[in-house]
């Protein structure tokens, strides 16, 4: 399973496509596109595209345990949080931060 | 018509012989020997196989007269193309009665064209290209092969593009083009309009300067470029007929948007890029690609006509050092805007091999590189990207007009360091 | 220090408006992201992991404290209140806002400073000695040089695509302590035999997935040609360096795949055209330059010796901190003083926006108002009377910043990491901090001695894991942290580059695997006097391969 995470132009942060076609901060709300979604995570992504507001998209494994988003690799929990060593909270939204497709 | 030229044209190979030939007459009339060209052109060049083709616009009444003195039974070609004033329509009448032109025929398109692409007259409106293209080039098209060459009225001043221009020219179909009134200025025709008493056009002294059809003629402020009236704001410049500097009579110039950037304007550009298959020896307004160059430079330094060298990354200009003289242009191209190569070439050809023609920027030209592509000598650049385009032409390129190099021929010494320099202009 | 003329502020007032411009057009839509990228870049910003990087340039590793506050100030109002000084001299801020970099940018502006060409295919920041005009060991101060050398660089407009990022570094001393042979091109001090001072070019050194060692191209430029000298050899590297693979852009490809001979000869045939031009520097101008580094008015005082001894039976940490901290200055009763930036259990070269000010004050009040970055993250007061250390250490401790750790075990060069940075494959900070407490004792550290551990969390080696005495280096395999350990390398002027032993490690077998490299290095070294380096060299890898992995 896949979910489309990237960063948002003026702040940065990290943020996640979620069902509304709304790029949000939480990793939980993230939409999880399924092998037969194909052509909607496609399309999810040339819509972000054409927004020009989210930089570094990509397109990220993941598996959902209990309900639960987790992501395959490190970096991207590392993304969801924030640096582990010194620890600091992640980078936040501004308001002007909130991108739809 | 359809007479057979007494030379023989079908030649698959270009007769380099012949093009000398032609190019060689070049020198043999005084710049502003009208009357002495077209006559030899029409008794001794092609006798019995020339044709003019006229607008009878604002300036056509010059060429008129003088072929009247040469052959009055010329056939002159009118494009009738339905669109025309009707002022335009009577002076056709007053000049073939002045003038005693007796074999001036009207062009029409061809009905089922017309009906099928522009059923109700508004194709002007919504694809000038295509509604000149069935008005103008179809109807000449058939009728252009029969003759061996055309005399033109173009004049050398009357657009940016067309800066040179000879009085005998051979098209890459290997027809010759007669151009008489090639180093007229537009003082000149005014002087010769008045000193023969010629008839003007009904609209001249309306405003009009250069008349086409009517929905695609307006009025020419006073010091506007006589041709800007014609298709205003269509985004336009030339109608296809007359050239597109590359061969006789092409097809519509889609692509003639003024994209070439030069001495703080845009215009269009004379040139066109090399493809697959142009015979380096005869191609013309042409970039022939370094390494084709290399191939073929005994053909490329034969060939008559105005060409211009390529230069892409990797291509060595130390090979071409001592033949740069020969190109009246010489792009840069930069294929992605990453790639800098361009910038060594460019500096080498304009600071160390003291390159004098136009050096121009092509490719991936981009508002925050031309300032610097500016600083390595290139003066020209054909834009593609429309912010850039609107930058330029706006004049508020993000530069910094401070250098800490000296780079270039153009900067000046600034401030109290040997090194510093500023711009003289901005780009 | 140099300071600016109205050609340099207007220069730098320009580039700034430029950038803003740049940045509205970005957010407007008129510049696409794959337009805008390299243009930020090469204004040092980056998009990392969390956020925007900002990267300041601190042009070969000399700031005043007027710019020390203002990194502060920077730190405080548009960051988290805290910076990190690279292995490139510069300075990184982790949390800057899109929107606010035209106003950073104005802001370092104002104390003459700024971001340019800090990343990007261009020519970075020239990093140098950070001990250049203090050190005993110099030949001559590099830094006019160097800074004639940020201006021919700035905005260069034949060099600013090149095929890959090209970094210079250069040193006025005997011994190498900007790594210069790892570096594109490295200039080495040197005399000829008229015994006049010009430059050793070195070129094609680097780290990255291709560590090379840098060969020598000219034995000797003056300094007058020392400019034509480099744009022969740029536009060689600009033409002819390899644009079809992003992993074999840099020059030392080009050298290792053409032949320094061949490339030499192509130097300087360019040369040739390019030598007594507009490009020639002359005497005047270095002499003008070089008056802006002038040495400041030292007092005249006696050579003063320090008795570290006596102060260790006093205060053991102050004796340490003597003895690892100091460097010897040309000046008799003056010494160059390094500030640690590597705590136990800190992300090596970070400071607090405090810190930052407290530094500047020092500076101000010792230091001639004058501060170095070091390539190994650390900072450095050059000017300080002996007399005044005390007082120095004193204000240190009390804010953090007393480690008497340089150039010992726990004194790491690590880059951020994937805790950071975007290009990583694991982290590297928490490897670091868990070595500086697997080795917090001072006397261990002290049995210990020179010992220099570098740590990068990705091939690209911006820890410059290949030149630590022990390299670590982070890579990822099937979704877990492994560790690579190199031993011998050497980043000074005896250049070497580390040897992989065997496999991997886990993180937290990490510091127990360095360990036994240590155990196994003081049980066979001749004395405490032979160094880690010198006894592997003399070793060999295989006591120290059998230390990681054990007898066959």
């Amino acid at each position: 399973m896949e979910i489309l995470t990237g960063n948002e132009l003026m702040s940065g942060a990290t943020v996640y496509l979620d069902s509304a076609g709304t790029w949000v901060e939480e990793l939980q709300k993230a939409r999880v596109f399924g092998k037969s979604d194909l052509e909607a995570k496609e399309a999810a992504i040339a819509a972000t595209k054409r927004t020009g507001r989210i930089n570094s998209l990509e397109v990220e494994t993941v598996t959902v345990k209990d309900g639960r988003i987790v992501p395959d690799r490190l970096r991207e929990h590392i993304r969801a949080t924030g640096p582990t060593a010194p620890v600091f909270d992640r980078q936040h939204l501004d308001e002007d931060g909130h991108v739809s497709i | 018509m359809a007479q057979t030229s007494p030379l023989k044209f079908a030649q698959s190979q270009p007769d380099h012989a012949r093009a000398g030939a032609i190019m060689a007459l070049n020198g043999m009339f005084d710049d502003m020997d009208a009357l002495g060209v077209l006559r030899h052109a029409v008794t001794e060049l092609l006798p019995a196989d020339l044709a003019i083709v006229s607008s009878f616009g604002a300036d056509s009444v010059v060429l008129l007269h003088i072929v009247a003195q040469v052959d009055r039974a010329l056939p002159v070609y009118f494009l009738e193309t339905g669109k025309h004033f009707v002022e335009t329509l009577a002076y056709v009448e007053t000049l073939k009665e002045t003038l005693g032109l007796s074999n001036v025929v009207a062009l029409r398109p061809d009905p089922r064209d017309i009906a099928r692409f522009d059923p109700d007259g508004t194709l002007w409106e919504t694809d000038p290209d295509s509604c000149c293209h069935i008005r103008k080039t179809e109807p000449l098209d058939a009728t252009v092969s029969g003759f061996g060459g055309w005399v033109t009225g173009r004049k050398r001043f009357q657009t940016t593009e067309r800066g040179v221009l000879p009085h005998f020219e051979l098209t890459s179909d290997d027809r010759i083009k007669v151009n008489p009134l090639a180093y007229f200025s537009d003082a000149d025709i005014t002087t010769y309009k008045l000193k023969y008493g010629l008839p003007e056009h009904p609209l001249y002294n309306m405003g009009y300067k250069s008349i086409g059809c009517a929905p695609c003629t307006s009025v020419v402020a006073e010091g506007e470029d006589p041709r800007a009236g014609r298709w205003r704001g269509l985004n336009k410049k030339e109608c296809g007929i007359h050239f597109d500097f590359n061969g006789a009579i092409a097809k519509p110039m889609a692509a003639q948007e003024l994209n070439l950037y030069k001495d703080g304007k845009f215009i269009a550009d004379p040139f066109r890029a090399w493809a697959e298959g142009d015979d380096p020896g005869s191609v013309r307004y042409t970039h022939i690609p370094l390494p084709v160059f290399l191939a073929n430079r005994e053909a490329v330094l034969a060939n008559p006509h105005p060409v211009g060298l390529l230069v892409s990354p990797g291509d060595n200009v130390e090979l071409v050092r001592d033949d740069l003289g020969r190109f009246a242009s010489v792009a840069i191209n930069f294929p992605g805007f990453t790639d800098g190569r361009g910038y060594s070439s460019a500096r080498l050809i304009a600071e160390r091999y003291g390159y004098q023609g136009e050096l121009r920027a092509v490719g991936d030209v981009l508002a925050d590189q031309v300032p610097l592509m500016a600083r390595c000598g290139i003066t020209t650049f054909l834009v593609r990207h429309e912010p850039t385009k609107k930058a330029l032409a706006d004049g508020k390129l993000a530069t910094v007009d401070l250098f800490y190099q000296p780079v270039g021929k153009t900067e000046v010494p600034v401030g109290t360091r040997p090194f510093l320099r500023r711009a003289v202009e901005k780009v | 220090m140099y300071r600016y003329d109205e050609f340099d502020a207007a220069f730098v007032r320009e580039r700034t408006q430029q950038f803003s411009d740049q940045v509205r057009r970005r957010l407007s839509g008129d510049m696409s992201e794959d337009q805008f990228r390299p243009l930020r870049l090469m204004n040092g910003l980056y998009l990392q992991l969390h956020a925007y990087m900002l990267r300041i340039a601190v042009p070969y590793g000399t700031v005043s404290s007027r710019q020390m506050r203002m990194l502060a100030h920077i730190a405080r109002s548009y960051d988290r209140g805290y910076g990190h000084f690279t292995t490139r001299q510069n300075i990184q801020f982790n949390w800057p806002k899109l929107r606010d970099i035209p106003q950073i940018l104005a802001d370092l502006a104002s104390v003459e400073m700024h971001a340019i060409q800090t990343s990007g295919n261009c020519i970075r920041n020239i990093t140098t000695d950070q001990f250049a005009g203090a050190a005993a060991d110099e030949i001559i101060d590099p830094r006019p040089v160097a800074e004639i050398l940020r201006q021919w660089s700035s905005l260069h407009p034949e060099f600013s695509f090149l095929p890959r990022k090209f970094k210079i570094a250069m040193t006025g001393a005997t011994t190498d302590r900007a790594a210069i042979r790892f570096h594109d091109i490295g200039l080495q001090a040197t005399t000829n035999d008229l015994g006049e001072i010009g430059w050793q070019v070195w070129v094609g050194g680097g780290l990255g997935r291709t560590p090379m060692i840098g060969k020598l191209l000219s034995g000797y430029v003056a300094h007058e040609h020392l400019l034509a000298y480099l744009e022969s050899t740029l536009r060689v590297y600009n033409r002819y360096g390899r644009r079809d693979n992003k992993y074999k852009a840099r020059i030392k490809i080009l050298v290792h795949e053409e032949g320094i001979e061949s490339i030499r000869e192509q130097v300087e045939a360019e040369f040739a055209e390019v030598k007594g031009g507009v490009l020639t520097l002359p005497q005047a101008e270095l002499d003008r330059i070089s008056a802006y580094f002038a040495a400041p008015q030292y007092e005249l005082v006696n050579a003063r010796s320090v008795d570290v001894a006596r102060e260790k039976i006093l205060n053991p940490f102050y004796g340490r901190w003597l003895e690892r901290n100091l460097n010897a200055h040309r000046q008799p009763g003056y010494v160059s003083v390094t500030i640690s930036l590597k705590p136990v259990g800190g992300a090596p070269g970070d400071a607090t926006d405090t810190q930052m000010e407290v530094v500047a004050d020092l500076a101000q009040r010792y230091s001639f108002d004058e501060l170095r970055v070091t390539h190994e993250q650390n900072l450095v007061l050059p000017h300080v009377k002996v007399t005044d250390l005390p007082a120095i250490y004193e204000v240190l401790v009390k804010n953090g910043l007393a480690d008497g750790n340089a150039g010992q075990i726990t004194d790491i060069i690590c880059c951020p990491g994937l805790d950071f940075c975007a290009l990583a494959n694991a982290r590297s900070i928490p490897i670091a901090q868990e070595l500086t407490r697997k080795f917090e004792s001072p006397e261990r550290q002290a049995e210990i001695g020179d010992l220099k551990i570098k740590i990068s969390g990705c091939i690209n080696a911006c820890g410059h894991h290949h030149v630590g005495h022990i390299g670590i280096l982070g890579v990822e395999k099937k979704g877990t942290e492994l560790y690579q350990i190199t031993v011998g390398g050497d980043a000074t002027e005896k250049a070497a580059i580390g040897d992989i032993l065997g496999h991997g490690f886990v993180a937290e077998e990490v510091p127990n695997a360095i360990e036994r490299l240590v155990n196994t290095y003081i049980a066979r070294r001749e004395s405490p006097a032979e160094p880690f380096i010198a006894a592997y060299r003399r070793l060999g890898k295989e006591p120290f391969k059998e230390a990681l992995y054990g007898a066959n």
